[in-house]
């Protein structure tokens, strides 16, 4: 049978890994185990504060492993399997050790159409690593995303839950991780709707000098 | 009372219903998957969809619309509502798939997305026969499937647990086992996991799946996602015959179904008793198959030139009767039994006291710590009440073993029990004649007997069962027995193809009977030689008797009993 029938989509997580960090890691400081209570009294019940619990841990430990995820639990006083399952539904949540910077190049329909494969495949290039895989430095992980909601400026990125890189070209990208691993985060850039463009006097945001103006979009390589 | 138009039909209601839940109480069938009513409304299977309408009232006057026809009109809501979320109010208008099309276009269509990546391994499931999602495919599906592309491939073969297999392909994504651990056993073991296609129930890692009452999920599983390790691939569901009764593993007095093929009990499985067990049975209770079918005696013996010999069911009888016969009343210990019937034990009380002999004991089986609160009790016995209420007297095998060293007792009469197993030593029965009514070959009393009388078990006998909350229900035979029993061939459920007829019929099948009486036919025959007839027609009539004589169990006749139970008056402390 070929391979791609045989291959599991989705499969069976690890039911017995072996725990990442020791006991004495899994502790929270006085700082965060206050913002826990922060977040347990913003809704009625805790099970609300499931995902900013996540959220916090993962600003700790960098991904979740399940020991992290029954901290959380533990700490909100909700059923593990509850959080463990909010903590799979989303992809944002690093359910495996990633590199320091994911990048999450966009692939879904408008970026693809300006070439988001080919950001994604000089990216592929130049960390000598597959979609899905992480340097061996533990640097980069690279990732494909479908719509981050920036198809204006397509194509696009995102690093590591955070910051976008809009209107990409090879070159950008070049910059990008070389000033990574010098430890250079990339500035902020604002980016303009071309129908507010006239209306607002060129950026309806109060930063316009870190504004990027809009351009005609660039077209995938493959596009005819 | 408030009125709701379902179909053109009116039905009346009282409080406030969910219109899922009204349409099943009154007999309206309606196509669900994910709705159960004793858990939370998640409306996610999206198959009870109706169309739903009030009537218009004109917002000044507060008074009814009508049309020319002098008939309220009716405003449907615009899209279409699910069922078992939607709370009935009066006046309300329902169309179902019977007379709407809209209806039963979404049905179909639902399906359709339902069966997108659901395998159609019907064949080799063992859900198919009695699974929601094949019989709605079949009465509400579509023809065929409009997706023509290779299915997402998801786990199989997952023992998340002890005593539940997962098949992930196979699940719809009803969330009802991840509430049924939410909100009815609270064990918080399972959620689901991913999402979109690839979602499906799971542990969390380092977690298994060992709630005490895990295979129910199996059981409210629409589809053949979770099936029970224990019972898996061995039957067909329509191979089977269920027969109503109740279970014996614990004093809650569950209720079952016991399904049979070929007279062996293949799985059992709850049956909705709302005053007892609602819709569920703990994994122990199911797990019991062995007991039924394997290391059954074959038929009575006897001992003779030192051991125990094959005999006939008058030889054995005759040799208990001269047994009991040798000795005087007050030297026989007759034991009763709480895994034994009321029945049973009523007629056990009546020899003795015909003989002479004080009023049998009972050994009490009480494991402490094992109850829950639930349907798991401390004592691991099914009739503790019903010998309680009979006035045997309770006692343990160190009591036993105290009054056998006495010397005063030359015959112990044991019922359905197991005297050397509840931790009297073999040494202590040296000496003494044992009469011994006996379940399994395995019975550690068996060796020291010197006559044995296989008994039928709770499968084979039709007997009253007093549980630790003073429910009083009867058992029905759920497979035959070799002898030819009027009585059990007549409680014998309809649904087994396999005992109607003759022997010459092609369908009649005497594989796996096994060679035991009940014990309220061999105790008469025993007190019949004795000189003590005890005529009655079947256990119907001995539990009219009891029922009559006894303040305890009034009330409890079979016709009474039916099949969810009579419950009984409270007798002191409980048990």
């Amino acid at each position: 049978m070929a391979a791609d029938i045989t291959k599991e989509l989705s499969p069976l997580p690890d039911r017995t890994p072996e725990p990442a960090f020791s006991a004495d890691e899994l502790v929270w400081t006085a700082a965060e185990q206050e913002q826990m209570e922060v977040y347990k009294k913003r809704y009625p019940t805790n099970d609300g504060a499931i995902m900013r619990g996540l959220w916090l841990a993962q600003d700790k430990y960098g991904w979740l492993p399940p020991e992290v995820i029954r901290l959380v639990a533990e700490t909100l006083e909700v059923p593990y399997a509850q959080v463990y399952g909010v903590a799979t539904f989303y992809t944002q949540y690093f359910k495996e050790r990633k590199g320091k910077y994911v990048l999450d190049v966009c692939t879904c329909f408008s970026c693809q159409v300006c070439g988001g494969y080919d950001m994604l495949h000089h990216l592929e290039e130049k960390l000598e690593i597959h979609v899905g895989e992480t340097t061996e430095d533990g640097l980069f992980t690279l990732q494909e995303a479908e719509c981050l909601g920036a198809c204006g400026s397509a194509p696009m990125l995102q690093i590591t839950n955070g910051s976008y890189l809009h209107n990409l070209t090879t070159k950008k990208l070049d910059t990008l991780i070389d000033g990574l691993r010098e430890g250079k985060r990339v500035p902020f850039v604002s980016v303009t709707l071309p129908q507010d463009a006239d209306d607002l006097d060129g950026n309806r945001r109060s930063d316009v000098k870190a504004t990027d103006t809009y351009h005609a979009p660039p077209v995938a390589k493959t596009v005819k | 009372m408030p009125k709701v138009t379902i179909d053109g039909n009116v039905i009346e209601y009282e409080g406030r219903e969910k219109l899922l839940q009204l349409c099943l109480d009154d007999g309206v069938e309606l196509p669900h998957f994910c709705y159960h009513p004793s858990m939370s409304v998640p409306a996610n299977c999206r198959q009870c969809l109706v169309e739903v309408g009030m009537p218009v009232k004109n917002r000044e006057t507060g008074a009814l619309e009508v049309d020319e026809n002098g008939d309220p009109v009716i405003r449907f809501f615009p899209k279409l509502q699910t069922g078992c979320s939607m709370d009935v109010s009066d006046g309300m208008v329902v169309k179902t798939h019977r007379t709407s099309d809209l209806v039963k276009r979404a049905q179909k269509d639902n399906l359709e997305f339902l069966l997108v990546n659901h395998p159609l391994d019907c064949p080799i499931c063992d859900q198919a026969g009695h699974c929601p999602l094949q019989i709605q495919a079949y009465k509400y599906g579509p023809e065929g499937s409009r997706f023509e592309f290779r299915k997402v491939k998801k786990p199989k073969r997952v023992k998340l647990g002890p005593r539940v297999m997962l098949d992930a392909e196979r699940c719809i994504n009803c969330t009802r086992c991840v509430r049924f651990t939410d909100e009815i056993s609270k064990s918080h073991q399972l959620t689901i996991i991913a999402r979109g296609v690839k979602n499906y129930p799971m542990t969390p890692p380092g977690m298994e799946f060992d709630d005490p009452y895990s295979m129910n999920t199996t059981d409210i599983c629409p589809v053949g996602a979770l099936t029970p390790a224990n019972t898996r691939f061995q039957a067909r569901q329509w191979e089977m015959a269920p027969t109503p009764s109740i279970t014996t593993t614990n004093a809650k007095g569950a209720n079952c179904f016991y399904w049979t093929r070929d007279n062996l009990i293949m799985k059992i499985t709850p049956r909705q008793n709302l005053q007892v067990n609602e819709y569920w049975l703990p994994d122990e209770d199911r797990l019991v198959l062995d007991q039924f079918n394997n290391n059954r005696p074959e038929g009575p013996q006897v001992r003779a030139d030192g051991g125990l010999q094959a005999s006939t069911w008058d030889a054995a009888t005759a040799a208990a009767a001269d047994l009991l016969d040798a000795v005087d009343g007050s030297e026989i210990l007759f034991v009763g039994s709480a895994y034994a019937t009321v029945e049973d034990n009523y007629l056990l009380t009546k020899l003795a006291s015909a003989l002479g002999a004080a009023t049998p004991v009972y050994l009490s089986h009480v494991e402490t710590g094992h109850g829950d609160d639930w349907l798991r009790t401390d004592d691991r016995t099914p009739n503790t009440q019903g010998c309680e209420r009979l006035g045997l007297t309770r006692t343990d095998a160190a009591t036993l073993q105290a009054q056998l060293e006495e010397g005063a007792i030359k015959l112990v009469y044991v019922l359905e029990d197991d005297l050397v197993a509840s931790g009297l030593a073999a040494g202590a029965l040296d000496g003494v004649s044992v009469i011994l009514h006996h379940y399994n070959t395995t019975n550690a009393t068996l060796p020291a007997a010197d006559v044995a009388l296989p008994a039928a078990m709770v499968v084979e006998t039709v007997g009253t069962f007093v549980s630790e909350d003073g429910h009083a229900q009867r058992v029905r035979p759920a497979k035959a027995i070799k002898g030819i029993n009027r009585t059990l061939m007549m409680e014998t459920g309809k649904s087994r193809t396999d005992m109607h007829g003759t022997p010459f019929d092609r369908w009649h099948n005497e594989s796996h009977q096994v060679d035991c009486q009940p014990s309220w036919e061999t105790l008469p025959a025993i007190a019949a030689l004795l000189g003590h007839p005890m005529s009655y027609k079947g256990p119907k009539q001995i539990m009219a008797e009891v029922a009559a004589n006894h303040d305890a169990f009034a009330g409890a006749t079979y016709d009474a009993m039916g099949l969810e139970g009579v419950r009984l008056e409270e007798i002191g402390e409980a048990v």
